[in-house]
């Protein structure tokens, strides 16, 4: 083969089309985008119509539906009654006497099919109560809430908002984790040439570095991109977003300053220097102030580490290839400008 | 520099465009959002375009380099 090292850059290529084929081509389970009305009176009969997505409510055989009031107390639909697959209409008789006082209570909707599996909306019907001045779960007892079928086939999660926006895991998210790695192998070639003097080192440094930070730009871009369409804005006071900006100005700083210095010694042993400062701000910046508060982030807040609730083993399927699709891919990228650094040097240097 | 400029203002085309041909997002958030995660791959495509695109330049400038002398 004419291409160096052909095998691991080949399945990176490969990898990260089977990242894109594969995470784009899957279906999302299925879930409640529309339903009304959203309130309603204790004691009323109320026949809600439900919109869902990717649902089979015609084809499967038996859909059953609950309203939800906490972890022990639901109500089972008393009609439900499919229109088309994704249309359907469900009747709830809701009780005069709640087990709670407070005036409104949010309920949970619940659709269960042997196809789609079960899915819920949260706070979909609010109620008002008519008489909050005692609470009795008497009429709250007989919804027999048990044997939820799983839905068949890989599915990857339905998040409400999120919608099909999840599959953003494999590119967005990945790309951040793809720039840490390729950060740590500057960072090592950096260490390299401050302790041998071997200017190769700072090549490879540098190089690494700048495919990194091209990542760091594309996570922001993209990140951008996403939350126009799912928190309405480009860019937030989300932590996460601010101190990951703070920390790619420090690394865009890393850029500035190897163009500034002509004096090849200098600018090495500077930016070789420089770079671990940033890699050492990054740490907090990154993955310490944000686990601080809470964040807008999916799947954030507390210390979610590679887990919580949302990365459930379908996205794991294509995340972790996509990560290594990515480093390997830019470490392709980086390997060029490498090849390209050493021949300059070689032209220039005579 | 002129690369994270060149980058940002193509992006900045791009958006409009598809803000503009939607009507304020709509087509972008039709089938669930899909059609953004399609933006997001396309971003990481151009990006990688502009990368390969200066690094042909740069070796077409040594190139040249080498002929002359």
């Amino acid at each position: 083969m004419v291409v160096k090292g052909w095998w691991w850059k080949f399945s990176g290529v490969i990898i990260f089309l089977y990242v894109i084929i594969g995470g784009l081509t899957i279906p999302t389970r299925s879930g409640i985008t529309k339903s009304q009305p959203g309130s309603a009176q204790s004691g009323d009969s109320i026949s809600m119509t439900v919109e869902g997505y990717n649902t089979h409510f015609l084809s499967a055989g038996l859909n059953r539906a609950w309203l939800k009031l906490d972890s022990l107390y639901a109500i089972k639909a008393k009609n439900v009654n499919a229109t088309s697959e994704v249309d359907i209409s469900i009747t709830f008789d809701i009780p005069k006497i709640f087990p709670a006082t407070e005036n409104v209570q949010p309920l949970t909707l619940i659709i269960d099919n042997e196809i789609d599996g079960a899915f819920v909306q949260p706070n979909s019907l609010f109620v008002t109560l008519s008489d909050s001045s005692y609470s009795d779960k008497s009429q709250w007892i007989n919804a027999e809430m048990k044997a939820f079928n799983k839905a068949k086939g890989i599915k990857f999660p339905y998040r409400n908002i999120l919608n099909e926006t999840i599959r953003n895991t494999f590119f967005h998210v990945a790309l951040w984790f793809a720039m840490f790695i390729l950060l740590i192998i500057g960072l090592y070639h950096a260490i390299q040439y401050l302790r041998t003097g071997n200017f190769d080192h700072d090549i490879q440094s540098s190089s690494f570095n700048r495919i990194a930070i091209m990542y760091g730009i594309f996570g922001l871009i993209t990140g951008s991109i996403w939350a126009k369409f799912t928190w309405n804005t480009f860019w937030t006071t989300d932590v996460k977003l601010n101190m990951t900006a703070v920390a790619m100005l420090i690394y865009l700083a890393y850029l500035v300053l190897r163009g500034s210095s002509s004096d090849h010694d200098k600018r090495a042993k500077v930016s070789a220097s420089y770079s671990i400062f940033a890699f050492l701000a990054l740490i907090p910046l990154v993955f310490v102030i944000p686990r601080l508060t809470d964040s807008l982030h999916p799947g954030n807040g507390g210390n979610p580490a590679l887990g919580g609730e949302d990365l459930d083993n379908t996205l794991r399927l294509f995340f972790y290839p996509s990560i290594v699709a990515l480093i390997l891919l830019g470490s392709w990228m980086a390997n060029l400008l490498i090849r390209y650094e050493r021949l300059k040097e070689k032209i220039f240097m005579k | 520099m002129k690369k994270f400029v060149l980058f940002i203002v193509i992006q900045i085309i791009v958006l409009q465009g598809i803000a503009a041909q939607s009507g304020g997002g709509d087509f972008l958030r039709s089938v669930g959002k899909i059609y953004s995660v399609v933006a997001v791959i396309a971003v990481i495509f151009i990006g990688i375009f502009i990368f390969l695109f200066r690094l042909d330049r740069k070796l077409t400038k040594l190139e040249n380099h080498i002929k002359n002398e």
